[in-house]
This record gives C-alpha cells, structure tokens and sequence, in this order.
C-alpha cells in the first residue's frame, strides 16, 4: 500500500513539474518573437521529455525490481501491477521517439554517411554495449556463483532503455533518408504509418494480447506498409561509390546491432525468471521490424548498386562540369580558364587516357594543354593527319590499329577523336583525345563530348561577344569626344556687319563628319571665308578637316589671292594626307570697301548666285582641281581665280556636295536644278530665310532620317550701304 | 556593284554596274592594285552602268592615277552617265584624266 502512494507521489510531482515548465515557457514567449518563442519551446521540450524518460525509466526499474523480490520471497504478498508498468513502459518509449522526432529535425543536407555515422555512433553502439553488460553480468554471476533476479533484471532494464533509444534513432534518421525527395503521398503514407504504430502502443497500454487473432491480421497488414515504406531508397543512387562503400561498413554494422538486440530479446522471450517481457510490447516489434527491414534494404540496394555507381557519378560529374561551362561567363572568367574547363571536363568524361588541345592563335594552331603525351608525339600524329587530309575536321577512329599509318607509328594509343572547336565562321582550337583500348569512344562519350564542345563554343562567343560590346562602349565614348572635338572646330558665330548677312547650316551624317567651315577677317574691310569636303568620313575625315583648318589659319595670316592659297594647301596637304584622300574646298575673300568678292574653287561644288542687277540666279563655272589629287607642281595650272563685284541685295549660296547629292526614297538627287529654282524662289528674303526654305525643301525631298552625307550649307546675302546704321542680324 | 573583266590583246576591259560607294570601292581598289594589270597598256572603263560615285570611288582612281601615268598606261573612262561625269567635272577630273563618249572612241583614243 504504501508503494501504491508514494509512486502516485511522484507522478504528481512530475505533473507539476510539467505545468510549471508550461508556464514559464507561455511566460517568457509572449513578449519575444516567434522564432525565439520556437526555440525556447524546442528546448524546452526537448529537457522535459529528457527528464519524463529519465523518470519514467527509474521507476519501471524500481517497480521491477521490487515485483522481482516479491517474487524471490515465498512469505511475501504477492502482487503484480502491469498496468502501472505498461502505463510506463508507454511513457518511456513515447518521450524518448519523441525527443528523438526533435532533435532529428536538425538533420538537414545531402551528407548521408553523415546521417549513418550519426546513427552508428550515437545508438548503433548501444547494441554493443548491451552485448558487454550481458556478457558482464553472466560473468559476475558465474564468479560469485550467485543467481540474483535484481541484477539480471537491472541489467535486462538496461538493455530495454538502450534498445529503445537504439529503435528512437534509428527510427527518426530512417524517416529523414526515407522523405528524401518526397512527394505529398509519400508524406502522407509517412504520417499515417507514424499514427498506426504509435497507435500501436494502445494495445500495451490496455494490456491486450498482440498475438490474439484479432490484432495479429492488423499486424500483418501494418508489416505489409512497413514493406513498401522500406522501398523509398532515393538516396543511395547520389551516393559515390566511395561513399557506398563506407556506406556498407556503417548499414553491416547497425544491422549487427539490430541482430544483437533481437537475439537478446529473444533469448529472454518467455523467461520464467523475469517478471516482465518486453517481447510483448507490439510496438517494440514493429519498430524494430521498421528498422531492421529499411537497414536490409540500403544495405542490398547499396551493395548491388556498387557497380553501377561509377556511371551516375559519371552522369552527375558531366552534369556539374556543363554548369560549369555555362556559368563562366557570370562568374568573369576569361577564355583560357573556359579552355582548361573543357580539357579536364572531356578527359574526365571520357576517361581518356592521352590528350591535347592546340589553340588557334593568328590561324596559327599552339599546343596549350598536354596530357600523357609529349611534343614529339604530337607532331608525329599530325604529320599523319596532314597527310591523311583529316585535319581540323570532325573525326573519330575507333581501331587505329587497323591504320597502316598509325600502326607504323608505333603509339600505345588506338582509338582517336579529333574536336574542332569552331562556330561557324571561326575556328577557336582543336581538341584530340586518345584511349589506348578499341572502341574507346562509342557513341555515348562521343554524345557527351559534342556536347561539351558545343557549350565551349556559345560560351566562347558569348564571352567574346561581352568583351566587343565592352570595347564598342569604350569606341562610342571616344567618338563622342571626336565629335565635341569637331563641333568647336567650326565656328558658332560669324562677325556681324552691316554690309551682309549671313546665315549657316550644318549637319554631320555621321559622330564625325568631312564637312567644314570658317572664316577669317583679314583687315577691316575684308574677310575670308572657306568651305570644304574632305573625301570619306570618319575619324581620319575629321583629322584631315582640322589639318585643313589649321592650314586656312597659317596661310590666310599672310593674306594671299585665293588661287594662291589653294597652290600652297594643295603642297601641304599632299604631304600629309593618305593617297585616297583628297578635299575639295573653295575660298571667297570678300572686300566690302571694293564692293567686290575674289574666289578659287578647288573642286568644290559650283556656287550659287544672285545677281539682283540682272535678276539672275546662275552657277559660276569656273575651272578648278581638288587638293591632294595631284601632288606636285602641276597643280598650279589646275587652279583658276576669279573676281567679280557684287551688287546690294546679291545672294550668294555656298554649299558642299551633301547638299545637291542628298537622295529622295525613289533615290533621286536633289540635284543642282533644284537648288537654283529655290534661290530663285526666295531671293528677296533675308539670309535667314532663304537658308529655311531650303533645308525645309531638302527635308521634304529626302524624307526623315534619310542623312547620308553631311550636309552644309551657307548663304550670304550683301546689303545695300545705305542700311549701315540699321542693326543686322547674324 | 559588280565589276567584270574582259581582256583583249594588251587592253583591259573593266565594266563597272551599280554603285561606287565606299564599301564596293574597296574591291575596285583591290582589282586595280593587281600587280598583272601593270602587264597590259590600256584600261577602258566602261561607266555605262555605273549610276554613282561616293569621293571614295573617286579617290582610288585618283591614288592609281599616277601610277599608271608612270607605267605609261592608258586609262580612259567611257559611256558615262551625265551625272556621274557632272562629278567628275566639278572636282576636276574631267582635264586629268581621259572621258569619252563611247567605245569607238576610247578605241581611237587609246590607239593614238
């Protein structure tokens, strides 16, 4: 009676342990966030259930072995309580799966001999351990000749707590390896097997016979799941064969203690000297049917799957190796580290035994990776390929040996696969590989091989493509600066005065154009000013333009006839400018105080002019050779001068070739017809807008974003002298 | 633009058919630069199809120009269009080098 209490006792004091442990834990998570309040309620849990299996264990010891001297003592009241020991027995095994469940959430990766080892070290060892208890305590008892029930049940206890935790383990760490790569069935048939055993447990809480007749078809039933749960094995195909192998040491090992803790059991199955058998305990049996069937099975799937492994290792390698190849260009890398990339990728896909690759510098081809093979092999071997015209193709031969050619050459090689690297227009490098057996490229590797030059090339180009778009960038800005460069070449600005007017336009087809203007005021009564083309466009247009801006400058300080000018440019510029270059140009000097213009024209456009006397819009035709088109002294009589007086209200219109060359859609030339129609159209209005009109006529011919050919052009219209007082527009 | 070759004797018959712009007259360029072409004395061009000429164009006849004149060979343009001789004229070309109306006449010319 009084046991009867003071077990009551304790079971209260744990309630009330418990509750407390609740409180604190709703106490402290409701201020702190959720993550921390999960923490705190796994460790928390995780100490409770510590304890409840560390009590709950004592207990059933200590009633055991209180039942178990009872029993030693005839005079004594003999009574038994299964029902407290099953109550325990339950709550044992339910706090340490449980414990089990949490911390095995832990358990993440792909580390699977990690999860074995875990398994091993931390509850396979238990079995082992049972092993030396039992051997111990049969050698205490032979020694001293004393058959004690306690001891044989303490250490029967102790064996029951180590196969419990060995089947808690075990059972968890199977559950992880066996939701590898779940699916939501496979997830669900998990939970509901998890239900059913545990459900299990009911029947040694009731006290109900397992092997009656109606429990045992249950049994069966749950036997037959268990079966198909033990066929989920995703995770040993990513096993290395290495890891396969360690893997059978760890599964041969836990299957021990499987077999160590069944054998034991067994042995004490239905022993009359023990007052309890744990034999009964259905769930124990199905756990550990669980267990040992899914250990098995590993261990077989493993071991047949060994020979095999070496082929998905292959397949996951190549895998790898492609992405690899495919993310190099994200992770910077240059073409070299692509290439080495692809030298280790192929040899190791296909298992090659001899390798180079000759990269293709200045269509020159360079050996740039070597693999058990020297330079004097490898000329050797494309001699013969020379010779058999099989160079830089596709090409694979299978039995060398067959090859009078390469028989000769006495290699120990004898299949040879030859892999341009080449897109369509550009071949990148070439790519041998050698296997000293026959047939050592089927059409498998050959598959995998293409493959990976395939993806060296595109990454190739792509990094190529990376690099041009990089350098265009850098050409872009350049050009930006060329084209500032130009723009402050011509003048913004012309002097304003009273006696003309002139008004400009100026376009360049391209960032830098041929075309150029300027001007220089001699003396107070005269001014200068130039008009040219520079044949071509571009960059090299642009230079040549400054040179010729440079040379006005220079030689218009020494105020010179416009023929002469034109000599003297004419000798510079054929010094300085490349032989398909030349420039066309034509220079007026206008002298307001002579009321008169003299001009040169340098195979420029002719000039269009207003005579308001006449009322006659007519071109000059005067005779006049382009600069840098002959290069000596001859050119002095290709040059003609002219002079003429110009009236008040005179237009004159100075143009460059963009202008009366510029096309329409139906490619049609503006042509100088036209030009001189719209001057005569618009003669009496002011420089401004004759030069409107114009262009406005010129975009209407060609159409928007038809600009081929820079265009320029100047009008300046003379004024009557009697206006001189009148403010005059720029 | 299409430029074709047809020889006869010690003369060079070169028709030019479509544009001389700055992309095609880099093949012209290259056919002139032919060092076999210095084996013959007489070029004839006919411009009979050619409808424009860029400054590129001008300028590798121009760079040639001299070099042929040295070799005393004989280059004479015929058959060209109104337009494509206004370009000529206006940069000059018309007095440097040999234009002519048509085929007999560049004969004649070249035979002198």
């Amino acid at each position: 009676m009084i046991f009867t209490v003071s077990t009551g006792g304790i079971e209260k004091i744990i309630t009330f342990h418990y509750k407390i442990n609740q409180k604190q834990q709703s106490g402290n998570a409701f201020p702190t966030g959720t993550v921390f309040r999960f923490m705190l309620y796994k460790t928390n849990a995780k100490s409770i259930l510590v304890t409840t299996a560390v009590v709950s264990w004592m207990l059933l010891l200590l009633n055991i072995l209180i039942t178990a001297e009872a029993i030693n003592q005839p005079g004594a009241v003999k009574f038994s309580l299964p029902f407290i020991n099953n109550i325990l027995i339950v709550i044992f095994i339910v706090s340490v799966f449980l414990y089990q469940r949490l911390s095995s959430e832990n358990l993440k990766g792909i580390d699977f001999i990690g999860y074995l080892w875990h398994l091993f070290s931390k509850a396979g060892v238990a079995a082992y351990l049972s092993v030396a208890l039992f051997l111990g305590y049969r050698l205490i008892s032979n020694y001293t000749n004393i058959d004690s029930p306690s001891l044989l049940h303490l250490m029967y206890q102790i064996n029951f707590g180590l196969l419990i935790i060995f089947l808690a383990k075990a059972f968890y760490i199977w559950r992880q390896l066996l939701l590898y790569h779940k699916n939501k069935f496979l997830q669900i048939a998990w939970d509901w097997f998890e239900l059913l055993i545990f459900g299990t447990l009911l029947l040694t809480l009731l006290n109900f016979n397992y092997t009656s007749y109606i429990f045992l078809p249950l049994l069966a039933l749950l036997s037959f799941y268990i079966l198909f749960l033990c066929t989920n094995l995703k995770w040993v195909a990513y096993l290395t064969f290495n890891n396969k192998s360690r893997s059978l040491v760890l599964l041969g090992a836990i299957l021990l203690s499987c077999y160590i803790f069944i054998n034991f059991f067994r042995q004490f199955a239905d022993s009359p000297d023990l007052v309890i058998d744990y034999t009964d305990v259905g769930f124990l049996l199905l756990a550990m049917l669980f267990v040992g069937l899914y250990t098995l099975a590993a261990f077989l799937v493993s071991l047949f799957s060994l020979p095999t492994s070496s082929v998905f290792e292959q397949k996951s390698e190549d895998l790898l190796n492609f992405q690899r190849l495919s993310q190099s260009i994200q992770q910077g890398q240059s073409e070299s580290q692509v290439y080495d990339m692809l030298f280790e990728s192929t040899i190791k896909a296909s298992d090659a035994s001899a390798a180079w690759f000759e990269l293709i510098r200045n269509s020159e081809p360079q050996v740039t990776h070597l693999l058990s093979i020297n330079a004097e092999q490898i000329t050797r071997i494309r001699h013969l390929l020379l010779a058999y015209n099989i160079q830089n193709i596709d090409y694979i031969n299978n039995n060398l040996d067959r090859n009078p050619g390469f028989r000769d050459l006495t290699l120990p090689w004898k299949s040879l696969i030859i892999l341009p690297i080449k897109s369509k227009n550009h071949l990148f490098g070439i790519l041998y590989l050698l296997k000293d057996i026959e047939q050592g490229f089927d059409r498998e590797t050959t598959n995998v091989l293409r493959t990976f030059t395939s993806q060296t090339i595109l990454t190739i180009e792509n990094l190529r493509l990376v690099n041009e778009s990089l350098l265009n960038e850098r050409y872009k800005e350049e050009l930006k600066i060329a084209t500032q460069v130009q723009e402050s070449l011509i003048p913004k600005t012309f002097p304003t005065d009273s006696w003309f007017e002139i008004s400009t336009h100026a376009v360049a087809a391209k960032e830098v154009g041929g075309d150029f203007y300027d001007f220089l005021q001699l003396s107070e009564s005269r001014i200068a000013i130039i008009i040219g083309d520079v044949s071509g466009k571009g960059i090299s247009a642009a230079f040549h333009m400054a040179q010729m801006k440079g040379i006005f400058h220079g030689l218009m300080q020494q105020d010179m006839p416009p023929s002469e000018f034109m000599k003297q440019a004419n000798s510079a510029l054929s010094r300085c400018i490349e032989k398909t270059s030349f420039i066309t140009s034509a220079l007026y000097i206008i002298d307001y105080r002579m009321k008169g213009f003299m001009f040169a024209r340098a195979g420029h456009c002719h000039t269009l002019y207003y005579n308001s006397m006449m009322e006659d819009v007519f071109y000059f035709q005067t005779e006049g050779l382009g600069l840098g088109i002959i290069r000596d002294k001859s050119y002095n009589n290709h040059v003609r001068e002219m002079y003429y007086d110009y009236n008040p209200n005179d237009v004159m219109v100075i143009y460059t070739d963009g202008i009366v060359e510029a096309r329409s859609p139906d490619n049609e030339e503006y042509g100088e017809d036209r030009l001189k129609y719209m001057l005569t159209q618009t003669y009496h209005l002011e420089a401004e807008d004759i030069k409107c009109a114009i262009i406005n006529d010129l975009e209407d011919f060609t159409g928007p974003g038809n600009l081929y050919d820079d265009q320029t052009l100047l009008v300046i219209k003379f004024k009557p002298t009697q206006q001189n007082d009148e403010p005059s527009r720029t | 633009m299409k430029i074709t070759q047809e020889i006869k004797d010690n003369t060079i018959i070169m028709t030019l058919d479509g544009e001389l712009d700055a992309s095609s007259s880099v093949i012209l360029d290259e056919e002139l630069s032919d060092p076999k072409i210095m084996s013959y004395s007489k070029i004839l061009v006919d411009c009979a199809k050619l409808n424009y000429i860029s400054s590129a164009g001008l300028g590798v006849f121009i760079s040639h120009l001299q070099r042929f004149e040295d070799a005393q060979i004989k280059l004479i343009f015929y058959n060209m269009q109104d337009k494509v001789r206004n370009v000529f004229e206006i940069l000059g070309l018309d007095l440097l080098m040999t234009i002519v109306s048509d085929y007999e006449e560049a004969r004649t010319v070249s035979n002198e």
